[in-house]
């Protein structure tokens, strides 16, 4: 079932077009990604589909419902993890989780979410004495609060030390498992190709990529990078040469592991080592620098 | 949008929590209030003793302006501080909807400006030769809904306020019209032209200082205490009117649009 349907979705302030024409779907328990650089659109688009902003044109519906017409049965449903939005810094982390507890029906127990944010030992905490990364897990905690059908969640783990970006990651994972859609925005690629089975790339206010990670990195050409040999001259190589990096000789190809195959077979029989030989399949920043060079190409012409 | 008690209950209790512990808050709204609300009435009962219609006139005068310190110039800093921290966002994104948060925070200022005038009221019976209104149901009616009228024009007034530093700033105009309109700082309104008099008596401050007065007054009926209030309250319901117009169309939730 479509937990998320937006058609030809336009947004502008003043003559600005924040979003042109955007169309995705998110089914029920999925993890979507939006991506984009600063200025894409998709805080816009966010902030349309949580309601806070109604759109010019286009359909949009969440849960079922119209989020403008509908919007206090969908915050009832759903949990908010804003990019920007500000704390009482006087209070302490348990002072902010039970006061917006009060804000919300049926919410979890306060430990229950603090721990679920891995915030566990710091419900003593005023806000002001919390890290970056802390004030986006109390984030985190109040947004899971009313138990939500879906999670919006605006670069969720911005500022968070490596150890509990990964313990978010295994949080979002787990409620996704038990059924929760999650829509996020994120600069990490990492984050967004690790987590996300869906996503959208924006550019401009549109999409200029989108569907199923796994067939959108598919399509892609992967990378062979290695220490190109002294003796040896890139166009010798059995496999064309995409871009050469100072000695690093660095291969596009459809399949990296045939690529890589003929290259070690090919320095075998002369004798050569191809040295700090790495071999990956396409990611998300291959494909962002892709469009970011055909844009380029585009800006040129 | 739908306003569930719950939620405005939660605000309200929420906002008073806040309240009490905001240091600034503490020393404007609530001492300046007390000090200025008993401190002058006091101070004109031991000037000229056995004069308790002085003593009315100044705690009238000085009703008017705490009434705009406690409510609509409290609630323009707390406003303008929430939205600048974005706190107002995060409140809506809890679910809250706009009258949710707006109505807990009026109610909050209300309940405890109302404490304020009571205090400051008894204070005055005890201390000096002023009696307890004839009407209190009439004087505490004006003075709660009064105070929620300042409030929601105080809301209203967030929109031209850039930054909450300001706030005070241009929130004072207000507080210095009420207190001379009210005579507050004695009787100024005669020195001045007979006009500027009656724009003043426009004020919701004039409307409730008027039904106060009413309230005071040794002798009157119940009926004749109704039609005599009917003018205060028809200026006090233009008023929120105008107020609620304004915050439906310009209020602001974030200090930005993207």
């Amino acid at each position: 079932m479509t937990a998320i349907h937006v058609d030809g979705l336009r947004k502008s302030y003043g003559d600005f077009a924040a979003v042109r024409g955007l169309s995705f779907e998110v089914a029920e328990g999925e993890i979507f990604a939006l991506l984009g650089r600063n200025g894409a659109g998709k805080t816009t688009t966010m902030e349309v589909l949580a309601g806070f902003q109604a759109p010019d044109e286009g359909t949009v519906r969440v849960l079922g419902l119209d989020p403008v017409r509908d919007r206090g049965a969908l915050r009832a449903r759903t949990g908010i993890m804003l990019q920007e939005a500000g704390f009482f810094p006087d209070l302490t982390v348990a002072q902010t989780v039970d006061a917006w507890r009060d804000f919300v029906s049926a919410a979890r127990p306060r430990d229950e979410a603090l721990e679920l944010a891995g915030l566990g030992g710091r419900a003593g905490t005023r806000v002001r004495q919390l890290s970056g990364g802390e004030k986006r897990r109390l984030d985190l905690a109040l947004a899971l609060l009313s138990r939500p059908d879906l999670l919006f969640l605006d670069e969720p783990t911005t500022g968070m030390d490596p150890e509990a970006r990964r313990n978010t990651w295994e949080v979002i994972r787990d409620l996704a498992g038990r059924g929760t859609t999650v829509l996020l925005t994120t600069h990490y690629l990492e984050e967004a190709q690790r987590l996300a089975s869906g996503v959208v790339i924006m550019d401009r206010g549109v999409a200029v990529a989108g569907g199923g990670m796994a067939e959108i990195l598919a399509a892609r050409a992967g990378r062979v990078a290695f220490e190109l040999p002294g003796s040896v001259a890139p166009g010798d190589l059995p496999v064309p040469v995409t871009v050469l990096e100072g000695r690093t000789a660095v291969c596009r190809v459809p399949d990296p592991d045939l690529a890589a195959q003929t290259l070690l077979s090919w320095a075998g029989e002369r004798g050569l080592r191809l040295r700090g030989l790495q071999v990956r399949t396409a990611t998300l920043e291959d494909l962002f620098l892709d469009l970011a060079e055909r844009e380029n190409a585009t800006e040129v012409a | 949008m739908t306003v569930t008690a719950r939620n405005l209950a939660a605000v309200g209790r929420f906002g008073a929590r806040l309240y009490w512990r905001d240091k600034v808050t503490l020393s404007t709204s609530v001492s300046l209030s007390l000090g200025l609300g008993i401190g002058l009435p006091l101070l004109m009962d031991r000037v000229r003793p056995g004069h308790p219609e002085v003593v009315l006139t100044q705690h009238l005068g000085v009703l008017a302006m705490i009434l705009t310190i406690a409510t609509f110039s409290q609630i323009a800093v707390t406003l303008t501080t929430r939205r600048d921290q974005l706190i107002l966002k995060r409140m809506r994104a809890a679910g809250l909807t706009g009258r949710d948060i707006l109505g807990g925070e009026i109610a909050n200022l209300v309940v405890q400006t109302t404490l304020l005038a009571c205090a400051v009221s008894v204070a005055l019976y005890a201390l000096t030769g002023l009696r307890a209104p004839r009407d209190p149901l009439l004087y505490l009616v004006f003075v709660v809904a009064g105070s929620a009228v300042l409030c929601l024009l105080g809301a209203a007034v967030t929109a031209l306020i850039p930054r909450a530093e300001v706030a005070p700033v241009i929130t004072m105009p207000f507080f210095l019209l009420a207190g001379v309109g009210a005579g507050g700082f004695g009787p100024l309104v005669e020195l001045l032209p007979g006009w500027v008099g009656s724009v003043l008596d426009l004020l919701p401050t004039a409307a409730i200082v008027e039904a106060a007065r009413v309230a005071y007054a040794a002798d009157g009926t119940l009926a004749g205490d109704l039609r005599a209030a009917a003018v205060p309250a028809l200026t006090l319901a233009v008023w929120a009117a105008v107020a609620l117009l304004a915050i439906r169309r310009r209020f602001r939730w974030e200090t930005r649009t993207p």
